[in-house]
């Protein structure tokens, strides 16, 4: 019996005039574009010099800066408040003052102070670019620190060639499975509803787990098509490929598309209208997403949100794969990730089944 | 005086002409009806008069107006009602009326002569959302705001599709009012009655006037169209005797059934008995239950007092055993669209669990009997409606089941497309399929082996239709059921 | 003007009947505030650290202290060899591991940060972090006073607790306000084509353009209640400081909620059902909206041909301007550029959505 359904689903996607075109074009829009845009790289800053010594040493401090490939230089104002106003207009985003005195300091032994002002609206941006700025400045004022520094080795384990992009893309594989997995269900239902369809499916025989997994195969089906073809894009636009087993990532990728088609199914059992339907799903997708880890650490949250992560399938996920694709985790990594996504899934799936009503 | 003219009007969408040189004039005040099979071209015609559409050649005029270069006169003095309720649903009553009158630049007080007659009647509901209003209140507040601003000329698109008898007279009723008024109206619609009632009609085919003159003169030049003669049921003579003396087992056993919604019985101790083999016609006005009794015999519904037992299975605890025994097809129309006739003839026999082979095999038989084999492959969503409910009928009975139900089946459908839908209905009863039936066609329901009608959620009459009529005394089930639906006082609540 | 406001009223009534829409109107720009004031910040806290020593003596000890001392890092587990520690990193026990030289303390001993590279720019942090806690002190021994104090004064300009609501209540604003005017215009007019109404609405004598007007005043008085909401929220739960002059924070958000009311009626000219209506605003306002507008991802990281697509994302400006008005507080004259791209936005497409409404049903 679930073969017939199945193949109406199948068919009526097919016939649809725009979904199929969206299924293919999505994926490979989202991989050829976002991978670019989604870059929380810090590059670019600009810095103002402001000196006020005008000493030999100063100017070191000043070549150094402006022959670091970190920053753009932008220019040397006259004062403090010349420089800020640059910042106001955008201008530039750090100025870094020399003290008076700079160089007679560094000779007599006192510690002279420097100020470096960051522009911190994007905090990030603001602190990375006083960071370095203040280590090129402390290596100045005391050369024995690079002696120090240099006890100090760092080993980046995995993403070795700081590539945002080998980062960026399980994030991406995630969002293009929540979007479409998570939307179309959504509507489907509710779309059989306003037909009046589904009335007549309800005078039939059919069980409900049927009606439901004919609904749900399908974009099970979509899934597994969109996920193939991230990673294939992925491989041939940026030659990032996945570190440890593909048939792991499948396996995730199957259970959070199940995860989300559940979450659809549900929302638009409960919908009257398509438009209601689309801004519940708007708002869960919205929360999860923000949640998850995704794009900021999950562990720096106060320890309430952090709590949500727990039943947030988004961030198991996210984990999981970012574990195998980047770090190549084997299944034993991963146990915690599948097992917790994997019980989320078939609670959603039960509920999906139950909150479909043939006799009310 | 005229007060509409249409001259050589032609009109195509892509390939598909919609009017094809199409001319006629009207008279200031006539009631004037358009009379035509579904994709007639009558639709196109109403927007073009009311300036919604422009013509491809020809010209029209409104009230002496050009539509192309006159439109913000014409439409001061138009009032249109569209064959979708043209209401927003979840605005009251009141509200809407007096949007409506305010975006005519004119209040309800100030029209409130001309829809005195049809508004009183609905007054009493002013705080209702339009949405929980019955199909007939609707079309009768529709009619309102289409008239509150007191136009000249007045058109109507099927304005009682899905309405019941009693409300549809009621409306026409006072349609006739509005002559007093100097308004012209130019009515579609696919009920004969209401046809009768114009004054002249013209017979709109395949975007073409097949012919303009009285009613009587239409109906009989096109009788074989309009008017076909009634089914002959020599052939099921035969048959319903042997159901009858075969078996007087019911396979609808309904006892004291009750669904309340809150405090509202929409279905109010009804009891009552359906024999196998039997045409049922199960009567009532919008409102009245029909629909909701029908969806707990079906499964759709839980009852909230009673029992029942349709095909020997209990409503109550064995719906889904009920489903395999029965067919249903729904007031919407209810097949897929976007599906082929094959696909869903394969999908609904598929879902009752009948083999590859076998579906093959019937669909093949089916199609052939429909004569529908050319159109196998045809997306569904492009037939015309007539057709598309004769398929869905074919598919509610392609399993065989032991009933079938169906809601309202022939809304909308011309007279002939309706016959050969009864035919159809016929041939079912004949293989020992019982059928139950809503309608608001009361020719229809003459042709019913039993019927009941039912009035505030309770069945008031229940027999033969020459039982009701001369237990009654009328001469028709028209008669018996405006009677009895008059009684009601559900409106109400 | 009678018609004009029973047509608005009306409108109203539409829009607060329906209770859900309504609930997740107002309950996105609070929830989002809320998320993005308290749970999502890109701090650097609570980082899980293996320490990887063979034995410990009293440097080693006194480093673990002052790491766990410390609100950045977390010590998780103490593991012999960096093998092991590699394998915990691998299964998402711990961030990164920080190897202690053999003999650390008698010969003057090494040190190696293995961290999760996966994120580059946590990894560098985390590296930053680390040194500063420890290299500076523990390493010189205290032999040298000279680094007691630091050279350095650092000074964070506009935002000096460094908080990510700074930074993102400008682009709440930019998305919502786009959002609920461009998606919520468009699909109410949509939705009358679909029901039926329009047809009526269009054979009245009312102008069509009245029509579209007074269809976009609730929305527009809708996106103001809820600008208003945003900036209480952002002064008294968030705390973020209205900089700028809230006269031209106001003024600039007209512009661009005005811009937004003419691309819904733009759409809704070109989509025929509310399915079409809603994908089309999703998919070629909110995607381009929160990917190219330097809401989320910084604009000069993106490759040269993205920047020039987000030339034309109107949000881009706004955020922009909105950034600097309020959370920098520079005056008017600072944002002129920005404001004037928006207001040539909005004249053109207020103009084309004008001219392409269809007075009759085809086009």
């Amino acid at each position: 019996m679930i073969k017939y359904l199945l193949q109406k689903e199948v068919l009526q996607i097919r016939r649809n005039a725009f979904l199929p075109r969206l299924i293919v074009i999505f994926p490979i829009m989202v991989m050829c574009v976002l991978p670019w845009v989604m870059s929380m790289e810090v590059k670019n800053i600009v810095v103002d010099i402001v000196d006020n010594d005008h000493s030999v040493i100063s100017q070191q401090l000043v070549h150094k800066i402006e022959s670091s490939n970190y920053f753009i230089f932008h220019g040397q104002p006259a004062s403090y408040s010349e420089a800020l106003s640059n910042i106001e207009h955008s201008k530039s985003d750090v100025v870094i003052v020399i003290p008076p005195h700079y160089s007679r300091d560094l000779t007599t032994g006192n510690v002279p102070q420097v100020l470096i002002a960051a522009n911190a609206v994007n905090g990030t941006k603001g602190a990375m670019g006083a960071s370095y700025l203040s280590k090129i400045v402390t290596s100045h004022v005391n050369p024995n620190i690079e002696a120090i520094l240099s006890r100090i080795t760092t080993l980046n384990l995995y993403n070795k060639h700081q590539n945002y992009k080998l980062y960026m893309i399980p994030a991406l594989l995630a969002i293009v499975m929540m979007l479409m997995c998570g939307f179309l269900p959504a509507l489907n239902i509710v779309g059989e509803k306003e037909a009046g369809t589904i009335e007549q499916i309800n005078v039939t025989p059919v069980p409900k787990w049927a009606f439901i997994m004919a609904k749900l195969i399908p974009y099970w089906i979509i899934a597994l098509f969109v996920v193939t073809v991230c990673l294939l894009l992925a491989w041939g636009i940026y030659g990032i490929t996945c570190k440890g087993n593909l048939v792991l990532i499948y396996l995730m990728a199957m259970l959070l598309a199940l995860f989300f088609s559940s979450l659809g199914l549900i929302i638009s059992n409960y919908s009257d209208t398509m438009q209601q339907a689309i801004f519940v799903m708007w708002f869960f997708v919205v929360i999860l997403l923000l949640l998850s880890g995704l794009f900021t650490p999950t562990r720096s949250m106060p320890s309430w949100a952090y709590l949500t992560t727990y039943v947030n399938p988004m961030h198991y996920f996210i984990d999981a794969v970012r574990t195998v694709f980047i770090k190549g985790g084997r299944l034993h990594d991963i146990n915690y990730q599948v097992t917790a996504l994997a019980s989320l899934t078939s609670v959603m799936a039960i509920w999906a089944v139950l909150s479909y009503k043939k006799n009310k | 005086m005229t007060s509409i003219e249409v001259n050589h009007i032609s009109k195509s969408f892509g390939t598909v002409k919609a009017l094809d040189d199409v001319s006629l004039s009207v008279n200031r005040s006539e009631v004037f009806g358009l009379i035509g099979p579904d994709g007639a071209g009558k639709t196109t015609l109403f927007r073009l008069l009311c300036t919604l559409l422009l013509a491809d050649s020809g010209e029209a005029k409104v009230d002496g107006f050009d539509v192309v270069t006159q439109m913000s006169e014409i439409r001061k003095r138009l009032g249109y009602m569209p064959g979708k309720f043209s209401l927003y649903e979840d605005l009251t009553v009141r509200e809407n009326l007096e949007f409506f009158a305010t975006l005519f630049g004119t209040t309800v007080d100030a029209g409130y002569d001309t829809i005195k007659a049809i508004y009183s009647q609905i007054e009493r509901f002013s705080n209702r959302k339009a949405g929980a209003l019955s199909g007939g209140m609707k079309q009768k507040l529709a009619l309102s705001c289409a008239l509150v601003h007191q136009p000249s000329v007045l058109i109507l698109d099927e304005p009682t599709t899905g309405v019941d008898p009693v409300s549809r007279k009621e409306l026409w009723e006072m349609l006739g009012t509005l002559k007093d008024h100097n308004i012209t109206i130019v009515a579609a619609t696919p009920y004969l009655d209401e046809v009768r009632r114009c004054e002249r009609v013209a017979f709109l085919h395949n975007g073409r006037i097949q012919g303009i003159g009285s009613p009587t003169e239409i109906l009989t030049q096109f009788a074989h169209i309009f008017n076909p003669p009634r089914i002959d049921r020599g052939a099921n003579n035969e048959a319903e005797s042997i159901v009858q003396s075969s078996s007087n087992e019911n396979v609808i056993e309904v006892q004291h059934l009750v669904k309340a919604f809150g405090t509202f019985h929409a279905v109010d101790d009804i009891s009552f008995t359906v024999k196998k083999g039997e045409i049922f016609g199960f009567l009532g006005a919008n409102r009245a239950g029909k629909t909701t009794a029908m969806h707990m015999l079906t499964g759709l519904n839980q009852p909230t007092s009673g029992t029942g037992k349709v095909a020997g299975f209990d409503i109550r605890t064995q719906h889904e055993l009920i489903k395999q025994h029965i067919g249903y097809m729904s007031q919407r129309f209810s097949l897929y669209s976007d599906l082929t006739v094959a696909e869903n003839i394969r999908l609904f026999a598929g879902i009752y669990g009948m083999d590859d082979d076998v579906i093959a095999r019937k669909t093949d038989q089916l199609l052939e009997r429909l004569q529908f084999a050319e159109h196998r492959n045809d997306l569904v969503g492009s037939l015309p409606l007539g057709w598309k409910q004769k398929l869905a009928f074919s598919v509610s009975i392609f399993h065989e089941p032991s009933i079938v139900f169906l809601d309202e089946p022939t809304g909308g459908v011309d007279p002939a497309t309706r016959r050969q839908f009864w035919e159809l209905i016929y041939e079912a009863a004949q293989h020992g399929i019982t059928v139950f039936v809503t309608t608001h066609y009361m020719d229809e329901a003459e042709y019913c082996d039993r019927i009941s009608i039912m009035v505030d959620g309770k069945i008031s009459a229940i027999g033969t239709p020459d039982e009701l009529k001369s237990l009654y005394g009328f001469q028709n089930i028209d008669q018996v059921f405006t009677h009895l639906a008059r009684q009601a006082t559900r409106s109400s609540d | 003007m009678k018609e004009f406001i029973s047509f608005v009223i009306k409108e109203s009534k539409h829009i607060l009947r329906d209770r859900r829409t309504m609930l997740i109107l107002f309950g996105m720009p609070i929830v989002l505030m809320l998320l993005f004031g308290f749970a999502i910040t890109t701090d650097v806290r609570n980082v899980r650290v293996v320490v990887v020593t063979s034995s410990i003596d009293h440097l080693t000890h006194r480093a673990i202290v002052r790491l766990s001392a410390s609100e950045y890092f977390n010590i998780t587990t103490t593991v012999p060899t960096p093998s092991e520690a590699e394998q915990l990193i691998r299964s998402q026990k711990a961030d990164m591991a920080i190897v202690f030289g053999k003999d650390f303390a008698a010969n003057n001993g090494r040190l190696q940060f293995i961290v999760d590279g996966s994120d580059p720019n946590m990894a560098q942090q985390w590296c930053s972090y680390a040194t500063q806690t420890l290299a500076l002190d523990e390493l010189s021994g205290n032999k040298n006073n000279y680094l007691k104090t630091s050279p350095i004064n650092i000074k964070m300009l506009y935002n000096p607790q460094m908080k990510s609501a700074y930074n993102f209540v400008p682009a709440i604003m930019g998305m919502l306000l786009m959002l609920i005017c461009a998606m919520m215009t468009s699909i109410s007019i949509v939705r009358e084509k679909e029901k039926g109404t329009m047809e009526v609405l269009l054979v009245s004598p009312v102008k069509p353009l009245m029509i579209i007007i007074a269809k976009a005043v609730p929305y527009f008085i809708l996106a103001l209640v809820i600008l208003c909401t945003i900036l209480l929220m952002s002064r008294f739960v968030l705390d973020v400081p209205l900089q700028g002059s809230v006269f031209w924070i106001v003024i600039v958000s007209l512009i661009y909620i005005l811009l937004a009311l003419s691309l819904g009626l733009l759409i809704s000219n070109v989509a025929e059902t509310q399915l079409v209506a809603l994908l089309l605003s999703a998919m070629v306002l909110l995607m381009p909206i929160v990917m190219l507008s330097g809401m989320l991802f910084p604009i000069e990281s993106m490759p040269k041909f993205l920047q020039w697509i987000s030339a034309i994302v109107p949000p881009r400006y706004y955020i922009a301007a909105m950034r600097k008005l309020m959370i920098m507080g520079v005056g008017i004259s600072e944002v002129m550029h920005e404001v004037v791209i928006l207001s040539i936005m909005t004249a053109v497409l207020l103009t084309l959505a004008l001219v392409k409404f269809n007075k009759r049903l085809e086009h």
